[in-house]
């Protein structure tokens, strides 16, 4: 008997307390999760409403007709060759930025290079940089010297993306073996083949990576274009801004919105996925 | 840096990885030099757009001028309360992903979604949500003209709900990333010996994620100090945050505000390298005190 009536040990104590604290954490964390998807997807609500919204006019809650106006008005303004020209402009960027981060990284990673550090510090300088400022003042330097804007664009883009592409492939290089090259090395391999059948294919998803990363910085920007382009580089962006500035046409203006943040979304979706199934393989 | 990375190192040869950092080193160092010095110089009348040049501080002087120091005013204003809004919100997000279970994929796929929306269509987004004929003011049914000011209002509520809307996403990825496995373990270990929620926060959690959070915080708050288009869309006309004042006396029609707008623009550089440098120091000693 008296070994019933001792007090439980707090071990099975807290065992029991445990099931209905947890069950009130659930539910706090279930409305904490709740919550912060509803403030991550409100904004793109009404976006994605007025994108298909041929009239809505206040105080209805949603559209009264539904319908592809605001697409055709788009398409109208310029949306086609505004998005071939953001494309242009954003892979034109990654295919630059791209090999010159990963070469840097690699020779920030692998190699004994002089004022190594100083080099990684200036490599991820500009995004501590406002880039309105730097093409404040770059837009002087090239109309003097007659740069042409694509080119100065061009180059402040992918300055302002090699610190993304440099930390991405710096991680890579860091977990990179590097015994593999020798040994195709040894065994006979050119540093040719080496390159391109051993060492890039073991950094393909960083790469990949990088290249969304630099896509995004070009394909995001909007006052270096409207400044080094000066208004003769019409991209998504630039179209945006100005349809949102002046038009009002709300309809419009969500499909362009909408035009800009799908492709990276849909990239970002792939890799992804290629990521994953080669990862699986 | 392991002896085995020393040795492999110190095997290739010097030159060859100058020469690779070479073509990424080109063009940062020229955007940046000329971009910076072109300001500066054009800031102290070195380089005018007509005429004699000849060195003068009076863009400087009007730096005293009420527009612009309500100008600083704001733009530390929004990049605080926006950078303290995505530091909670996106620590709370990383720790509800990394802990426990609930729908954390989901959570975890939306901020990773939201990262790449650009920030200007955020600010038309947050528009359509907030302004007086917006989904928010339609779905209470209020009255446009008593409707709260959120967007062009007197307290930037729209330009401070993007940022952090887009800066939340940022931090919860980063510290995500940042809180492994040993979290967990160590989170654990503590709650065997007997310590509380809140003290495994205070003493486990918290230290493990600091550093990830200075990072992203520094990088947030730099940024937002010299962004344009959502102040532009979504602020009011006075006062102007540094960048947009910067580019609206860059592009006024009497070119003699030229040179203040580079001092604007020198400023905000300046203002952006002090957030940097603080977020550098702070990083130094959280990692210190681990």
């Amino acid at each position: 008997m008296t070994a019933v009536a001792a007090p439980p040990s707090p071990r099975i104590d807290t065992a029991v307390a445990r099931p209905s604290r947890s069950r009130v954490g659930t539910v706090v964390r279930s409305a904490a999760s709740a919550a912060l998807g509803v403030w991550w997807l409100a904004p793109l609500v009404p976006m994605l409403l007025w994108a298909f919204a041929d009239r809505w006019t206040f105080p209805d809650r949603l559209p009264r007709q539904w319908g592809l106006d605001g697409w055709r008005a788009a398409f109208e303004a310029g949306a086609g060759s505004a998005m071939a020209s953001s494309l242009a402009v954003a892979v034109v960027v990654a295919v630059i930025a791209t090999p010159l981060g990963a070469m840097a990284a690699r020779a920030l990673e692998t190699h004994d290079i002089r004022h190594g550090r100083l080099v990684g510090v200036l490599l991820v300088l500009p995004v501590a940089v406002p880039p309105f400022a730097v093409v404040l003042g770059l837009t002087s330097v090239t109309l003097r010297w007659g740069i042409p804007g694509s080119v100065a664009l061009i180059t402040a883009l992918v300055a302002f993306s090699l610190p993304y592409t440099v930390s991405v492939m710096r991680a890579a290089y860091a977990a990179h073996d590097l015994t593999m090259e020798e040994q195709a090395r040894t065994l006979g391999a050119s540093p040719r083949s080496t390159l391109w059948r051993v060492h890039l294919p073991m950094v393909a998803p960083s790469l990949v990576m990088s290249a969304f990363l630099a896509f995004l910085v070009a394909w995001s920007d909007y006052l270096m274009t409207l400044v080094l382009g000066a208004g003769r580089v019409t991209t998504l962006a630039q179209l945006l801004g100005s349809s949102a500035s002046s038009s009002g046409h709300d309809s419009s203006v969500a499909v362009i919105a909408a035009l800009i943040v799908a492709p990276p979304l849909v990239l970002l979706a792939a890799i992804h996925l290629s990521i994953r199934r080669t990862a699986q393989r | 840096m392991t002896t085995d990375a020393t040795e492999r190192r110190a095997s290739t040869p010097r030159g060859r990885g100058s020469l690779l950092a070479l073509p990424a080193l080109a063009p940062v160092l020229a955007v940046l030099v000329l971009g910076l010095g072109s300001a500066v110089l054009q800031s102290v009348g070195l380089m005018p757009l007509a005429g004699q040049p000849a060195f003068t501080t009076s863009a400087y002087s009007a730096l005293a001028s009420p527009a612009v120091a309500d100008g600083m005013r704001i733009s530390l204003a929004i990049a605080a309360a926006s950078t303290a809004i995505a530091v909670v919100l996106g620590l709370t997000a990383a720790l509800l992903v990394h802990r426990i279970a609930p729908r954390r994929g989901f959570l975890a796929l939306l901020a990773a979604a939201t990262v790449p929306v650009p920030h200007l269509v955020g600010a038309i987004a947050t528009g359509l949500l907030l302004s007086d004929s917006g989904l928010v003011s339609r779905l209470l049914g209020a009255d446009p003209t008593t409707f709260p000011q959120l967007i062009a209002g007197p307290w930037w509520v729209g330009v401070v709900a993007e940022y952090a809307w887009k800066e939340s996403a940022f931090v919860a990825l980063v510290v995500l990333v940042s809180l492994s496995q040993r979290e967990r373990e160590l989170s654990e270990a503590a709650a065997v010996l007997g310590a509380s929620a809140w003290e495994r926060f205070r003493r486990v959690t918290l230290p493990l994620a600091s550093p990830a959070l200075v990072v992203s915080a520094t990088l947030s708050a730099a940024y937002v100090v010299g962004s344009y288009e959502v102040s532009w869309l979504l602020g009011r006309s006075y006062p102007e945050p540094l960048p947009v004042l910067a580019y609206r006396l860059f592009t006024d029609v009497d070119l003699d505000t030229r040179p203040e707008a580079m001092a604007v623009a020198v400023l905000t550089v300046g203002v952006a390298g002090a957030i940097a440098l603080v977020g550098t120091v702070m990083l130094r000693r959280t990692a210190a005190a681990r």
